[in-house]
């Protein structure tokens, strides 16, 4: 679970979050949307432990990630969250497999018990056949379904996806959009979309907009 | 007697490192013998042998033309106990030049050596005084030879003597100051008939003319307050012959003065005062005075070229064959005088009593010293 | 900004349209990546200063040397000589008298030591009254007091030339000590000479003088001829060597001057070679920068593509951008090597403190403009020439899969296999050509070859390491490295190139080097074998121990028994260069402990013959092999000798002779030694023996009694001195090949920010993204060195076997330094690491997290 606490954060004179706060549980999968400067990438970096809040708690399941340095919150990046990101960014000179296996690599697991984890992931986004290739090979639909796989792999308690269709044409984005929420909900995942469009929001289950004012539930 | 060059050599060469040399000096009761006084005497420190004279070719329309070759031989006192080949013991030097008043010009050219193998050397003997392809000496026959190359002309020329050696002085003793220790042995050879050829631009020629030879060597010459001085040796029409010279002071006066005359053998069968053969004439019977003079437009030194000159009770005019006799060859040898063919006239009526040679020295002011 | 500039370029006029395309396509990517612009920039600048600072030392060396030679001369048509023992006087009034001949001047002319001052001094005795026909400026010297020189007559008094009275420092009435045989003879500084008549350090005196107290009464040097201007200059020549004895010639000074010059060659065009590589390195880091580029901009340039820019006109764009370069680069370059060249000229001198030229002592310099323009140029061409390959592949960027997004640079790097077999052939074929008028080019132009075929080669090297060696195992991050340089082949290439290409010189020399010195100990090790040698001058004629010397010597107490050697010069008919005799005790039996004899002949040696040892040189340079007898002028006599033996000499580049001293005495009647090697009595010291001889001998001179260890340490320290200019040549190569790899990590580094902001996401630790640049870095260094660890052996086998041969004649034995090369490999190794974590560091501030939001 996933739960911020009035979550403040300035650069400089200007503050950008004062006082969020925001609860997501497991299974849950909620939308950001704002305008563009309101703040979303900040709070999506202080969730994903990129950046430390000036104030407020920053807690996933009982661990406040803004206590621990730099070091830790690496770590728990690594173990416990999967990102999905706008530009895809996949590894150029890795197969599609090896790309999905990446987490799983980086948290040590490798074998048998890993490949099938990666075939069930590319079986889930419909490219099981694709393991092989290397992503320039790829559409852009598929490269990020690929993206997807990826933040999932290694069975992270967040995942967050920032504009994961805004490369997208209206077909692959909605492939996108179900393909996220269905993996999400399968694996029990804390999922948060940060996104400008209404028709992504509109596939979670709860809507926050992010404004100057703070963050409010859309109803 | 080449006075200019032989100062410069004085005065040049380090001989004052010889301090050790003795030269002996020269003294007035030495006899001299002949042929063995024609070669060198290299004990002394100074000696030069010298001919000059007067050349006509084939074209009798040509002006005839004078002509000196000079040897001169030093000893330097420098590496007497050297044993080297090539230890600078003796050093020779040669100039010689040839007047062509059609050419209104001196050509001349020099050489200089120090004795080594046979290449360079002034034997003892007869005449024989060699620099390399220049030389002059005794031949066979009696006569003498010369050969001197420059680089725009070449003289080859035999001398024959008409008439026994005419001591200078009292004996062959030429005092040359008032100090008695400058003093030089001297004498000369007047009336030499000369054959040979001359070669000037690539063109040979056949010459004969007259001619006259100086021998003279000494060790102590130079008066030091002799600035300059003024020399004739003329052959006198009829045979006889006339040496004289006058050494001028820093002032321009006269310091010394000498003359030697030996009579045309018709005068002195005529003539019963010159029953005597040979007349010398100390200084108060010699007396120099300059008529005019010409510049040198290249070194802007003035020459008296043209002189009365009294002999005991003559007097004598002489005019120079060609004004510009003047000899440059300071840049290599540091030299600077006027040397030229002239004809003695009768002062009071204009006749040519004989030709000869003027040297005028130390006209440059101080020679650049 | 790209795209701005490209949209606006539509609506506004041509002029300005082209400036935008100008900026778009070639000043753009020049300041977009300032950094690299400028390490391509210096790149350039570094190979051209090299290049043209050596080649301005080495013109003025030779100059130097030419000049000199030259001014020895003066206005001399052909000169009589006969180096070493010089010719007995009476050949001069014969040669003079040659017709034809117009001034023949005699000259004694001998190098001596000039003791307590650890330097000789060349010696001009001269006739002024011949010489200053030749020399007119000694007739200069005669104005005003002096005339015609004749103050040269002067006994015990010396005139030096401008150069030797700075080099001396001394002044006019100061006094000079020289050495004859074992003492002093004190001469008087008369006089300093006009500037024009000699113009390296010469003492003048009068030949006579010099005949006498130089102790050379009775003999000649030298005779400076003049010819008559109509002279037949052919006949006069032929008329003269009709006259000479063996060991006499007549050159031109022409002639003389070339030898003089030839002399040095061989360093000079060493050097030069050093200098070439370093342009060629240089190129080399554009060549790599502007492929970098290239790949980098591989979107950019296809975005150009697809709004409408010509393949022509990109192609136009690459090159104006590497003249932009090249213009930059050779502008700083000629400027830094003038100065290079002005500092190290006033520094070391002509010779960079080899010791090959004695003489000039002042050096000057002056610089033409079509010099400066030549070497300009040069960098110019060197950069373009770098940049059309990456520039082709620029133009030729396929627009429509470059755009897409993801797509990378080709993954497999061309492969040039059959071109580089083509190079290692052209290079073996080179192997078998001899040396080019003594200058060993064809060496030169296999080491070209082969280093041509070894970079080509490395895209298959790479290849196969990457798929077969290197595996993406273990470690995410080492995963991702591994697949990173499978992916990047050809930037990889790239980058391990340039490290071959620094990193093998580097060991080439290294092994040359290293070979060469551990040969020169061994050498030195056998040729000095006694306890204890007496040597009375350094390369100075005039010094040597005389007969009274000699027995003193012998009669020493604690001295068990002594060798006297002698080293004379002498020319051969048809060379000009002078071989050296050596002449020493030694008999067939003996010959093989006292030289380090290559081959020798088994067969007794033809009767009547003189048994001899010729050096390397002497074989390779006038063909004495062993069993054949040779002519050798020997005391103004031709004797027929017998070459016994083969050996190796590391001293005389000219060649050497060894013979017995007994015979040499017999034939030439010259009693002196050079040295003296003394084997001591049993418990005698060395040190104690010294000091006893100096008591004994009682001379004034300088000589040296010193023990072999001593010896071998100074030749060591010249060497290693000879060889200070090599290591920095060395050491700017490799700082060159690591420049590549930093420019290649960087450009990538930049590319791969998105990538590194996606890992740090992932829970990548900075360390480990650290890790893996480095272990990129690593393995780009660790192929490179390992390719030109083998590369620069075999390069250096051609340097020993090949160009030192060649240009020294002389062989030497391999000798690998193991530790040296494995240092050097870590060092490497740890530095391309270093390097590329380096350039990783500043790609990974604070916000390569956001990186992941930009597109590309």
């Amino acid at each position: 679970m996933l739960e911020l606490r009035h979550v403040s954060k300035s650069y400089g004179d200007r503050r950008i979050l004062d006082g969020v706060s925001l609860t997501v549980r497991r299974g849950e999968y909620v939308a950001i949307v704002g305008e563009s400067g309101v703040g979303k990438s900040t709070l999506l970096n202080l969730i994903a432990g990129l950046d430390v809040p000036d104030s407020g708690e920053l807690l996933l399941e009982a661990t406040d990630l803004a206590r621990l340095d730099e070091e830790a919150r690496t770590r728990v990046r690594r173990s416990r969250m999967g990102f999905v990101f706008q530009a895809f960014h996949l590894l150029p000179h890795l197969s599609v497999a090896r790309n999905v296996a990446l987490p799983l690599a980086l948290n040590g697991r490798a074998g048998a018990e890993a490949d099938r984890r990666v075939h069930e992931l590319l079986e889930a986004v419909g490219l099981a056949d694709r393991a092989d290739s290397l992503p320039r090979e790829l559409s852009g639909g598929e490269m990020q379904r690929i993206a997807v796989a990826r933040a999932l792999a290694h069975r992270p308690a967040v995942v967050l996806a920032d504009e994961p269709t805004g490369n997208l044409d209206p077909d692959n984005a909605a492939t996108i959009r179900d393909v996220l929420r269905a993996q999400i909900k399968r694996d029990d995942a804390a999922g948060i979309l940060v996104t400008h469009s209404a028709t992504a929001a509109a596939s979670t289950d709860r809507v926050y907009e992010l404004t100057r004012a703070g963050l409010t539930l859309r109803s | 007697m080449r006075l200019a060059l032989i100062l410069l050599l004085a005065l040049v060469l380090p001989l004052p490192m010889s301090a050790q040399v003795v030269y002996p000096p020269v003294r007035p009761d030495v006899e001299l013998a002949f042929p063995q006084d024609e070669g060198a005497h290299p004990e002394y420190k100074l000696e030069w042998w010298y001919v000059t004279g007067w050349l006509v070719g084939a074209d009798r329309a040509r002006k005839p033309r004078g002509f000196q070759v000079t040897f001169f031989r030093v000893r330097t006192g420098i590496g007497e106990d050297n044993p080297s080949s090539f230890a600078p013991r003796q050093v020779l030097f040669a100039h010689a030049a040839l007047a062509d008043p059609d050419a209104g010009k001196l050509r001349h050219a020099q050489r200089s050596g120090r004795a080594t193998f046979d290449l360079v050397y002034a034997r003892q003997g007869r005449a024989d005084v060699r620099l390399d392809d220049w030389s002059i000496r005794g031949l066979d026959d009696g006569r003498y030879g010369t050969v001197v190359r420059g680089e725009d002309f070449a003289l080859e020329l035999t001398l024959q003597a008409t008439q026994p050696p005419l001591l200078q002085g009292d004996r062959g003793f030429s005092r040359k100051g008032p100090d008695p220790r400058a003093a030089s042995h001297y004498y000369s050879l007047p009336q030499l008939r000369v054959s040979g050829t001359v070669e000037v631009g690539g063109q040979r020629e056949a010459v004969s003319g007259d001619a006259w030879f100086d021998h003279e060597w000494s060790s102590d010459y130079v008066d030091e307050r002799a600035l300059g001085w003024d020399w004739i040796g003329i052959n006198l029409h009829g045979g006889g012959a006339l040496m004289a010279f006058g050494m001028r002071d820093s002032q321009g006066g006269e310091r010394w003065a000498a003359a030697t005359l030996r009579p045309s053998p018709a005068r002195r069968a005529t003539s019963p005062a010159d029953t005597e053969e040979v007349k010398a004439f100390g200084q108060e019977d010699v007396a120099w005075t300059p008529l005019a003079t010409w510049r040198s437009p290249r070194t802007g030194v003035e020459y008296p070229v043209r002189w009365r000159l009294r002999v005991g009770e003559t007097t004598y005019r002489l005019e120079p064959l060609m004004r510009d006799a003047e000899l440059d060859s300071r840049a290599s040898t540091g030299v600077l005088y006027w040397e030229g063919p002239v004809r003695l006239l009768d002062d009071a009526s204009g006749r040519e009593l004989g030709r000869g040679y003027l040297e005028l020295t130390g006209y440059g002011g101080k020679l650049d010293l | 900004m790209t795209a701005t500039a490209t949209v606006t370029m539509a609506r506004r006029s041509t002029f300005r349209a082209r400036q935008a395309v100008l900026d778009a396509a070639v000043v753009g990517p020049l300041r977009q990546a300032p950094g690299r612009t400028l390490l391509a920039v210096l790149a350039i600048a570094l190979g051209v200063a090299l290049g043209f600072s050596v080649y301005l030392i080495n013109r003025v060396a030779a100059d130097e040397v030419q000049g000199a030679s030259r001014s020895l001369f003066g206005l001399a048509d052909l000169a009589v000589r006969a180096p070493g023992a010089g010719f007995d006087e009476a050949l001069f009034p014969r040669v003079a008298q040659v017709p034809g001949v117009a001034v023949a001047s005699p000259i004694v002319e001998l190098q001596v030591r000039l003791p307590g001052r650890e330097r000789n001094l060349q010696l001009i005795g001269i006739d002024p009254f011949r010489a200053f026909r030749l020399q007119p400026a000694l007739a200069e010297a005669g104005r005003g007091a002096r005339r015609e020189g004749q103050g040269l007559l002067a006994p015990n008094s010396l005139w030096l030339s401008p150069a030797a009275a700075q080099a001396l420092d001394l002044e006019v009435g100061e006094d000079l000590d020289v050495q004859v045989a074992l003492d002093r003879v004190t001469f008087e500084v008369a006089g300093i000479l006009p500037p024009g008549a000699y113009r390296q350090p010469v003492g003048l005196l009068d030949i006579g003088e010099a005949q006498w107290r130089l102790r050379r009464l009775g003999r000649l040097d030298r005779i400076d001829l003049r010819l008559e201007p109509r002279a037949d200059r052919a006949a006069v020549r032929a008329a003269i060597e009709e006259l000479l004895p063996p060991g006499v010639q007549v050159v031109t000074p022409g002639e003389a001057t070339d030898d003089a010059v030839r002399l040095t060659r061989a360093y000079r065009s060493n050097l030069t070679a050093l200098a070439l590589v370093a342009l060629f390195t240089g190129a080399f880091l554009v060549f790599a920068t502007q492929s970098l580029a290239v790949a980098r901009r591989r979107r950019e340039i296809a975005l150009l593509h697809a709004m409408g820019m010509t393949v022509r006109e990109q192609l136009g764009a690459s090159l104006l951008a590497g003249t932009i370069v090249g213009v930059l680069g050779a502008a700083l370059g000629v400027v830094l090597g003038a100065l290079v060249a002005r500092a190290g000229l006033a520094a070391f001198g002509a010779d960079l403190g080899a010791g090959y030229f004695r003489g000039p002592a002042s050096s000057q310099l002056d610089i033409g403009a079509s010099e400066y323009l030549v070497f300009f140029l040069l960098g110019v061409a060197a950069a373009l020439v770098a940049t059309y390959g990456p520039a082709r592949e620029a133009a030729s960027v396929p627009a429509a899969a470059a755009l897409k997004a993801g797509d990378e640079a080709p993954i497999a790097a061309r492969r040039h296999g059959w071109t580089a077999a083509g190079f290692f052939v052209a290079g073996m074929v080179a192997l078998a050509l001899p040396p080019l008028e003594g200058v060993a080019l064809p060496g030169y132009v296999s080491i070209a070859c082969l280093l041509l075929g070894a970079v080509l080669l490395t895209p298959s090297l790479a290849a196969w390491i990457f798929t077969r060696v290197l595996r993406p195992e273990g470690a995410a991050w080492r995963q991702i490295a591994v697949a990173q340089l499978r992916g990047t082949a050809r930037r990889a290439t790239v980058s391990i190139a340039a490290v071959l290409v620094s990193f093998s010189l580097m060991v080439a020399m290294a092994i040359m080097v290293f070979s060469f010195r551990m040969s020169l100990e061994a050498w030195m090790e056998r040729i000095l074998p006694a306890d204890l040698y007496v040597r009375a001058g350094s390369a100075a004629p005039g010094a040597y121990l005389d007969p009274a010397a000699q027995s003193t010597i012998e009669t020493l107490g604690g001295v068990a028994r002594v060798h006297f050697v002698r080293f004379v010069d002498v020319v051969l008919p048809g060379h000009r260069l002078p071989l050296t005799i050596i002449a020493r005790p030694i008999e067939e039996t003996t010959a093989e402990r006292i030289l380090p004899i290559r081959r020798s002949d088994p067969r007794p040696p033809p009767a009547d013959t003189l048994p001899v040892w010729a050096s390397e040189a002497a074989l390779d340079l006038r063909g004495f092999d062993v069993g054949q007898v040779i002519e050798l002028p020997l005391g103004g006599r031709v004797v027929r000798a017998s070459v016994r033996g083969l050996w190796r000499d590391y001293e005389r580049p000219g060649g050497a002779i060894v013979m017995d001293r007994a015979r040499f005495i017999e034939l030439t009647g010259d009693r002196n030694a050079t040295t003296a090697a003394l084997w001591l009595q049993g418990g005698v010291e060395p040190e104690a023996v010294g000091d006893v001889l100096r008591d004994a001998l009682q001379r004034s001179g300088d000589y040296d009694v010193a023990q072999p260890g001593v010896i071998r340490q100074k030749s060591l320290a010249l060497f290693d001195r000879t060889f200070a200019v090599t290591y920095l040549l060395e050491a700017v190569a490799v700082l060159i090949g690591l420049f590549g790899i930093s420019a290649s990590t960087s450009s990538q580094v930049l590319a791969r920010r998105g990538e590194f902001g996606m890992l740090r996401h992932l829970g990548v630790t900075r360390s480990e993204i650290g890790r893996m640049l480095a272990f990129e870095g690593a393995a780009l260094g660790a192929i490179g060195g390992a390719a030109g660890l083998g590369v620069g052996a075999v390069i250096s086998l051609i340097l020993i076997f090949v160009v030192n041969r060649q240009s020294f004649h002389w062989s030497m034995d391999v000798h690998v330094p193991w530790l040296g090369l494995a240092a050097l490999s870590a060092i490497l190794v740890v530095a391309a690491a270093g390097t590329a974590a380096f350039s990783g560091r500043r790609a990974m501030g604070d916000d390569v997290v956001r990186a992941v939001k930009e597109d590309w």
